[in-house]
């Protein structure tokens, strides 16, 4: 799949990444704050995210009071992408913990509608936890299994799908993940994300637009994923493109299949920028 | 989340007017819908989100940020949130702590009140730290009793 496997699995984080919170602190006045104490560093490709290095970042006053998010520093790119407005209704299809959903409250300012959804009752708490810290008052969170929630009737103009994986593309944090990979496990994740992209594709508005992304490396769980939606549900890829952080196209020939598309799409290696492996893409509906 | 009532213009302006005299200063709740659900809880949401959304999605689980919670005598237990709101301005009814106080309370624990800027003893209190609101306690004879919920509070270094 890639020509420098050993550089991938050498790959190490030495920073963390965190977003300042926009809604509670303006982001130069909490950079004077944190420097005090931490080695900050700007993220090149999002100008509220911060890298930081340093003991206890998240036992600290700036932390406990919400003005700052620990968040991994590529999964601030697919709410980039998809670039929410303050007069959108959007949904977050597999929303909790509730990083990317606080993110795109942020960059509403708080106006227009996030409906932030998640299947799963425990991590509801961790989701609605979130937001009220980063006082998103935006927000509707819902309690639907994704695959089906394009009954309730629904239409957004914008949908985020962060949609649930095998994560092999956190192996930059822990190496046994490898260990742990399992074929069958990549199939049945691959069948799921399509069932939640088959939804999220019927709770699209005419022209809206879809972003996907997963962190996962594994091309049934991305290229082949989006390959469906493009087939089955007249979506169509669009080009995706960030400045500041290197990215590499999606897989355009896997298993006998070929993507033609995926030059378009993104994926973010984790020897590249010593963040999390994603894979990201944009699709409208047409 | 079953909603009990949804707020219109006058009973917003019972609730600045509650806030008011508590806290000293008029805060603006015009921009919000407001809704208010059982035991009297009070929840703020942006204005785009029109109520009639919960026609369609009935599995609502949360909307918006909780900001605090209607007492008897015309009192109001404030939220985290609902205390940074409120905080920025208030000029009563406000407990200020110096760093090292801030960090127990923010832990969790009772701590001894510094300035005090008009405040009553057995009554609900915006805990600050320099111009940082740090959550809310209830000022009793020489401290303040905690009410930063636990899923809140500061890990001990």
């Amino acid at each position: 799949m890639i020509s420098d496997a050993d550089a991938f699995m050498e790959a190490r984080q030495e920073w963390r990444s965190i977003r300042v919170n926009t809604l509670k602190i303006d982001r130069d006045e909490l950079m004077e704050r944190l420097q005090e104490r931490y080695e900050i560093k700007e993220m090149p490709w999002y100008e509220n995210g911060l890298f930081i290095k340093g003991e206890n970042i998240s036992k600290n006053m700036e932390y406990y009071l919400g003005y700052y998010h620990i968040q991994e520093a590529a999964s601030m790119i697919p709410p980039l992408l998809l670039n929410p407005e303050k007069n959108e209704i959007i949904i977050d299809l597999c929303a909790a913990p509730g990083s990317k959903t606080t993110q795109m409250a942020m960059m509403m300012e708080n106006y227009g509608i996030i409906i932030a959804n998640d299947s799963n009752p425990i991590r509801l708490k961790a989701l609605t936890h979130n937001i009220q810290r980063a006082m998103a008052t935006n927000c509707i969170v819902t309690n639907y299994d994704g695959r089906y929630m394009d009954k309730t009737g629904i239409k957004a103009d914008k949908i985020l799908l962060d949609a649930p994986c095998t994560a092999s593309g956190k192996v930059i944090k822990d190496k046994k993940l490898l260990e742990r990979w399992n074929y069958g496990r990549i199939r049945k994740m691959s069948a799921l994300q399509k069932s939640l992209i088959r939804a999220a594709c019927n709770l699209l508005e005419e022209d809206g637009i879809l972003v996907y992304s997963t962190c996962s490396i594994e091309p049934e769980e991305n290229e082949d994923v989006i390959d469906y939606a493009i087939k089955k549900f007249d979506m169509e890829v669009e080009k995706a493109s960030l400045k500041g952080i290197k990215t590499r196209e999606g897989i355009k020939e896997w298993d006998g299949k070929e993507y033609e598309w995926a030059s378009k799409a993104i994926r973010i290696w984790p020897q590249d920028n010593s963040t999390e492996g994603f894979f990201i893409c944009r699709l409208r509906k047409c | 989340m079953q909603i009990e009532k949804v707020l219109g213009r006058k009973e917003k302006r019972e609730l600045e007017s509650r806030i008011e005299k508590n806290y000293g200063c008029k805060i603006g709740l015009e921009k919000y819908n407001i809704f208010m659900t059982k035991e009297e809880k009070i929840w703020l949401a942006s204005p785009s989100i029109n109520f009639s959304i919960f026609d369609i999605l009935k599995r609502c689980y949360r909307i918006g940020i909780y900001f605090g919670k209607l007492k008897r005598n015309n009192k109001i237990k404030l939220s985290m949130e609902g205390a940074m709101i409120v905080g920025k301005k208030a000029t009563k009814n406000v407990v200020f702590l110096d760093i090292k106080e801030a960090e127990k309370f923010m832990q969790g624990y009772d701590v001894v009140p510094g300035e005090l800027m008009e405040a009553e003893t057995h009554n609900f209190v915006i805990v600050k730290c320099g111009s940082d609101v740090i959550g809310t306690g209830i000022l009793r004879d020489g401290y303040v009793e905690n009410l930063v919920p636990k899923a809140r509070r500061m890990v001990k270094v």
